[in-house]
């Protein structure tokens, strides 16, 4: 099999899958669809998994070629084509391993789920849309994956269409991303305007070309045009990376089923951003105005929504503030040019917060689909081996030394530090600052859910739908099918950062896809002071992140388990600001006043002038009673008369004889 | 040669008027009839071009066979005429209109263009004696139109089909006789021998 | 040039023959075997294909080659013109053998006159003299007409067959005698050396214009196009489904073949006047296609009216007379063969024992029935209506390209407004397939080889989209662009 082969199935064999799963979803039955989906994503694991290996090992060059040429239109080729570099390597394996995962697990949440088929068949094609956006080599396949996963994620958002909440969710996030591609495609249309061209190498080689010419956007101020494009770029990876201000989706998003939550809200789909600023990176190093307006967004998120996970109750809440928390950093981290630092951090952070929600969805399947913390607590008897992965993935998600969320999560801290890019200062702040966070909200769920008392009782005669704190049944431990994969997803979370910190990150093993330019790179400022990740541990322990981690940690305890009472005390005694926290900063409440319910009375009063007066009553009603009138003479005319059909045809000859043997 | 325009002239107008006569009268047999001589005096025309096979194959296909059927055909269905007329004088107006229209165009073209004088098309030469328009007809046909022979007899065959595809019934209850059944019958399914004791004379 | 090199033809001799061996080995057959009748049919069709696919003439990159003495012309358009032709057959059948067997009517003939109408079809693709257009053009007729009335006590059939036939028969004389104005203009009837005569009588000649308008009426007729469309509407609904299954489909690429033989061989010097010629009777058909589709309930006369609208977009292809155009015109009538195939395909499978679909509401809520087959459907109106990344869109976008190409700005305008208008009668299709509740719960079921054969069809909806660059390229390779 040749290597283009291997290439063209990766994508290819969980689409198959897909199809299979969905269309013939009768035939092959439930485990059918799921044998069908486990294999087609599980091989494509192995695949991407030995492409990685050839390219670390067997010195595998940059693979950029055209697999099929859709159209060529005035110069400009459509095509799909794969750029595989060690970048899209890397997230082949890392999205096709949590895929894979997720798979598995999936067997064991969904178990009782009518609509267990589809959901196969959608995740397996998400695998597809995924890999198809990460392996491109042009801008036109780009959008098509990022188009692809974000509709896979709005189906799967309202997976469970009965219930009001999920589909309402499902269009929120639908809406709040549109605004994001809007941004994205005319970012593309600005590059295929000034380029002249869909395809990275091309687009990338020129990119030096424009660097100086400037466009007038609005009259009298002049705007670099690889600023304006990056922006435009930038605010698409807003939208899919849930950065503020388009964050409001991800955490509605959580109505979805929890693995769902896992693969696509949190270790793949929503790195795609991240990912695309990455690839871009050319042109990104070209705007040091666009570099600084990623970097503070994504201070702001990392920050902020950090703030926000303190307060929420439902479990998957705080892991999705959480998500957005970790991709705030990573965007730092592109902000400060650290792309490889990004990178790095995506890649654990997919492992160890895949992690975390399958290690809560498997305590919401013992829970009966419990959600709310304030009714959980002592699980660590029941579940123990959700308890001790749980541990895993938060120890490397508030960046425990030796774990690897530590080696991801310092680097970025270091450049930012070392960058001196314009407002880089206070974006170090935003992140120092977010580690105590992290480390707080980490431990006060690890707390609620598998520490102190339970809060819930046991209730055989309870009913089919109890009351919040009563269960049917006692907890127990989850099958095999969840454990299996949370112990699989916990070992990349601890050894991963370890492994491959010297490579990734200080290596320029992803040079050959990240271009930054020499005065910019805070990554190398950061390597020449590292020693060996165990250098690098020891170092740290001298650090204001390593103490800011462990001062959430002593906090949380405390608060949460030395003295429980004292969350309500606190709760009382700052209400103003829990009230904003649980409020999200009032930022949904925001976009309601002022565009959704502006928009929808605009839109009510165009509906009821202009729409239902002018466009409906003359032209659309008009248009259509004229088109239905003339629909009707046609009618008259087939009158089923053969003398009359014959008549028309001597008519058409002796009109046509008239106008062009007679007056010519 | 004023015999030759004068058999022309003649003969022409003898078919215009047969053709007006076919679709003019009312019964269909007179207008089977006035076909037929149009037909005849077609033929006429082309023997005057020397084309003396396809003129006598038109009296032999066209007005020996061909019109003969479609008379038989015309007086065996018995059609009603009056319904097929009704409409004729609603319509009238509007018919001449288009014919006139197609006739003054026609007749335009004819009359300015040019294209149409009688100088335009001088009268082929004629044949060599020892020529034979028999045989150079069967040279063509199976030299150069070789194809659109073929095609023509496959034309023909589907024209078969379609007839018998069409109207070729098996009533259920019709009392058909199948001759290979008859011919293939045995004593057995006829004769039945039956043994009996011989009955005593009545009355004896 | 001057040998009768008969091998060229071996498809059509092998079509021939086979047609006949059916027709004959029928006599032998049973009622319960009428089976063996189908698979020799496809037997047919796949060597044919084979033997078309063998095109020794082109070995040294010859592009066209002659046999009959210059009447039968082979090439690369002819070629792909008849190998979509068998293909689609192949599907027509798979549809007729489950739908003849639920109206009882599973009997030879249908296959026998089919295959006839594919000879002729083959031939009128190959045909290179005025002689050879017109006995193919024949051919076909009259296999149609009988087909229409292949349901002999159906009375709307019957009606459908005599206004077919007294048309087509009209339209038959038309083109002859358009034919006889050529002929008696250049004194020719091969295609090649009609071209020439054209250049040194000079095509400002009256005779030849008088003779080019009887043509190109010929020609609408056949395509059916504005205002030579009347027989369409009635014989797509009087005739049997499966009968207007066929002819709606593989005829349309003959008469495609008959246009590009007659205009860009023949009359090519007497573009200026055949080009607007088409380009009034495009533009009519365009309108009035997909103005009176909008209010047909009947949905094999709505697919009628669609199949006027889809010629004028054919003609629109054609009338430029650039080999872009040509090559846009191919590729539109094989797609839209291909759409009309699997529209009807699907009437064919919701019509329940001996009764047909053929109301609007009978697709009512088909999803709820079976969604697969609703997606299939919803896929066909959408590549009909032109939506993107389907393969009806690249067909009408190459067409309208051809036509800004031209300089026909006016008519390209006129194409994208009524084709958003068209867009809406497809559309409710789709509505009335996915937000309406089902008239019936029945199962919807079919044998395994028509489930097999609509969904290609179907698929070829989108897979054709998206892989449309490689068919485009043959087309336009057909032309030389």
């Amino acid at each position: 099999m040749s290597l283009k082969t291997i290439l063209l199935l990766i994508p290819l064999l969980p689409l198959a899958a897909a199809a299979v799963a969905g269309l013939f979803r009768n035939q092959v039955g439930r485990a059918g669809s799921h044998w069908v989906a486990i294999l087609g994503v599980g091989v494509s694991f192995f695949l991407s998994a030995y492409v990685l290996y050839l390219q670390v090992f067997g010195n595998l060059e940059t693979l950029n070629y055209s697999v099929y040429t859709w159209m060529v239109s005035d110069g400009i080729r459509f095509e799909v084509g794969f750029l595989i570099d060690h970048l899209s390597a890397l997230m082949m394996t890392v999205v096709t391993f949590v895929s894979f995962m997720v798979h598995i697990y999936t067997i064991g949440y969904m178990a009782e789920d009518p609509g267990y088929q589809r959901f196969f068949s959608y995740i397996a094609l998400f695998t597809f849309s995924m890999l198809m956006l990460v392996m491109s080599n042009n801008f036109l396949q780009l959008f098509f994956g990022w188009e692809a996963v974000g509709l896979v994620s709005y189906l799967l958002i309202g997976f469970w269409f009965k219930r009001e909440s999920a589909v309402a969710a499902g269009l929120k996030a639908f809406l709040v991303n549109r605004v994001g591609d809007f941004g994205f495609l005319l970012g593309i249309a600005a590059i295929l305007y000034c380029f002249g061209s869909m395809d990275y190498s091309e687009v990338f080689g020129q990119a030096g070309s424009i660097s100086g010419e400037t466009v007038s956007i609005v009259a009298g101020f002049e705007w670099q045009w690889i600023t304006v494009i990056c922006i435009c770029l930038f605010i698409g990876a807003m939208g899919k990376s849930a950065q503020a201000p388009l964050h409001v989706w991800l955490p509605d998003s959580m109505e979805g089923p929890t693995p769902i939550s896992a693969l696509i809200h949190a270790a793949t789909m929503v790195t795609a951003g991240i990912f695309m600023v990455a690839r871009m990176s050319p042109l990104f190093e070209l705007s040091d105005a666009a570099l600084s307006f990623v970097m503070l967004i994504g201070a702001v998120t990392a920050f902020s929504m950090g703030l926000v996970g303190i307060v929420q109750n439902d479990i998957k809440r705080v892991i999705a503030y959480s998500t957005l928390s970790q991709l705030g950093y990573m965007t730092v981290a592109l902000g400060v040019s650290a792309y490889s630092a990004a990178i790095f951090h995506l890649m654990t952070h997919a492992f160890f917060k895949a992690l975390l929600f399958l290690g809560a969805g498997s305590v919401i399947i013992a829970l009966h689909h419990q959600q709310d913390m304030r009714f959980m607590g002592g699980l660590r008897k029941q579940m123990p081996i959700t308890w001790i992965t749980a541990w895993i993935g938060t120890l490397a998600l508030i960046g425990f030394p030796f774990m690897s969320g530590f080696y991801s999560k310092d680097s970025i801290i270091e450049a930012v530090h070392a960058s001196t890019r314009f407002g880089s200062d206070v974006a170090y702040w935003a992140v120092l600052l977010g580690v105590l966070i992290t480390s707080f909200y980490s431990f006060r769920l690890l707390y609620l859910t598998f520490h102190g008392q339970p809060r819930y009782r046991v209730d055989v005669g309870a009913g089919d739908h109890p009351p919040d704190g009563i269960l049917q049944h006692a907890p127990k431990e989850s099958p095999l099918v969840v454990t299996v994969p949370l112990i699989l997803l916990a070992i990349p979370s601890i050894v991963i950062g370890y492994m491959t910190i010297e490579p990734v990150l200080f290596g320029g093993w992803l040079s050959d896809a990240i271009m930054v330019l020499p005065q910019n790179d805070a990554v190398a400022e950061v390597g020449s002071h590292f020693h060996g990740p165990v250098a690098m541990v020891t170092h740290a322990l001298g650090t204001a992140p390593f103490w800011l981690m462990i001062g959430g940690f002593v906090l949380a305890t405390f608060i949460y388990q030395v003295r429980p009472s004292m969350a309500d005390q606190l709760q009382q005694k700052m209400p103003r600001l829990h009230r904003i926290l649980e409020n999200k900063f009032y930022v949904d409440e925001f976009y309601q006043s002022v565009f959704v319910r502006r928009v929808i009375n605009i839109g009510n009063g165009l509906w009821k002038k202009a729409d239902a007066g002018l466009i409906d009553g003359v032209l659309v009603n008009g248009s259509a009673r004229l088109v239905g009138t003339i629909s009707e003479r046609i009618r008259l005319w087939q009158s089923g008369f053969l003398f009359q059909y014959a008549f028309a045809m001597i008519v058409g000859l002796i009109g046509m004889i008239a106008i062009w043997v007679m007056l010519k | 040669m004023p015999i030759y325009e004068i058999v022309f002239y003649a003969f022409s107008l003898v078919m215009l008027a047969g053709a007006v006569g076919v679709i003019t009268v009312r019964n269909p047999v007179y207008a089977a009839l006035c076909l037929v001589l149009t037909f005849f005096s077609a033929s006429a025309i082309w023997m005057l071009l020397e084309a003396e096979f396809l003129a006598i194959i038109l009296i032999v296909v066209y007005v020996g066979a061909v019109m003969v059927l479609f008379l038989f055909v015309v007086m065996m269905l018995d059609i009603n005429v009056a319904p097929l007329k009704e409409g004729f004088i609603r319509y009238l107006p509007v018919g001449i209109l288009v014919a006139a229209l197609m006739a003054a165009e026609l007749l335009v073209l004819i009359w300015s263009k040019g294209r149409f004088e009688a100088g335009a098309y001088p009268l082929p030469a004629p044949n060599p004696e020892e020529y034979s328009n028999t045989k150079a007809v069967g040279e063509w046909l199976f030299t150069n139109y070789l194809l659109a022979f073929e095609v023509a007899g496959v034309i023909l065959l589907v024209a078969i089909i379609a007839a018998v595809a069409l109207t070729l019934r098996h009533r259920a209850g019709g009392h058909r006789q199948n001759p290979s059944h008859q011919v293939r019958v045995e004593r057995d399914e006829r004769v039945r021998l039956v043994k009996m004791k011989p009955e005593p004379r009545q009355g004896s | 040039m001057n040998s009768t090199n008969m091998l060229l033809a071996a498809p059509e001799l092998w079509v021939m023959v086979m047609a006949c061996v059916i027709l004959i080995v029928d006599l032998y057959l049973g009622e319960e075997r009428r089976g063996i009748i189908h698979m020799l049919a496809i037997l047919t069709l796949v060597f044919a294909a084979i033997i078309t696919l063998r095109a020794d003439y082109a070995a040294d990159g010859v592009r066209e080659a002659f046999a009959f003495n210059g009447s039968y012309i082979r090439d690369t358009m002819g070629d792909v013109l008849k190998l979509f032709s068998f293909l689609i057959l192949a599907i027509v059948y798979t549809y007729a053998k489950f739908c003849l067997r639920q109206f009882r009517m599973f009997r030879a003939d249908f296959y026998t006159l089919s295959l006839f109408a594919l000879l002729g079809v083959m031939l009128l693709i190959s045909a290179n003299s005025l002689v050879m257009i017109y006995l193919g053009l024949e051919l076909i007729s009259l296999s149609s007409y009988a087909l229409v009335a292949f349901d002999r006590d159906s009375r709307l059939g019957s009606e459908a067959a005599i206004k077919y036939f007294v048309l087509g028969s009209m339209a038959s004389g038309m083109l002859l005698y358009g034919m006889s104005m050529i002929y008696g203009a250049t004194g020719t009837m091969d295609l090649g050396q009609v071209a020439q005569a054209v250049r040194s009588v000079g095509s400002d000649d009256p005779l030849l214009v008088f003779g080019l308008v009887f043509l190109v009426v010929g020609l609408a007729f056949k395509l059916g196009v504005v205002p030579f469309h009347m027989w369409i509407p009635d014989v797509y609904q009087g005739a049997p489904v499966v009968t207007t299954l066929f002819i709606s489909s593989v005829p349309k690429m003959a008469a495609f073949a008959m246009a590009i033989r007659l205009l860009q061989t023949g009359l090519v010097d007497m573009q200026a006047d055949w080009s607007q010629m088409l380009s009034i009777l495009a533009v009519l058909s365009i309108i009035l296609g997909n103005v009176a589709a909008i209010a047909q309930t009947n949905i094999k006369r709505m697919l009628a009216y669609s199949t006027i609208s889809h010629m004028g977009f054919v003609l629109m292809g054609l009338l430029p007379g650039t080999a872009m155009g040509y090559g846009a015109g191919m590729f539109y009538v094989i797609v839209y063969s291909l759409m009309s195939a699997a529209g009807f395909g699907m009437v064919i499978l919701l019509s329940a024992r001996g009764v047909e679909a053929e109301k609007l509401d009978d697709f009512k809520g088909l999803n709820q029935r079976n969604s697969w087959y609703a997606a299939i459907m919803a896929m066909v109106m959408f590549s009909m209506a032109g939506v993107p990344v389907f393969v009806g869109f690249f067909a009408k976008w190459m067409v309208i390209k051809a036509a800004l190409d031209a300089g026909l700005m006016w008519l390209a305008i006129i194409a994208v407004i009524f084709s958003v208008v068209g867009a809406f009668y497809y559309l409710r299709v789709v509505k009335l397939m996915y937000f309406d509740e089902p008239l019936t719960e029945a199962e919807i079921d079919a044998p395994v080889d028509f489930r097999a054969a609509i969904s290609l069809n179907g698929i070829m909806m989108i897979g054709l989209g998206i892989f449309s660059s490689s068919l485009i390229a043959v087309c336009m390779a057909s032309f030389g662009a």
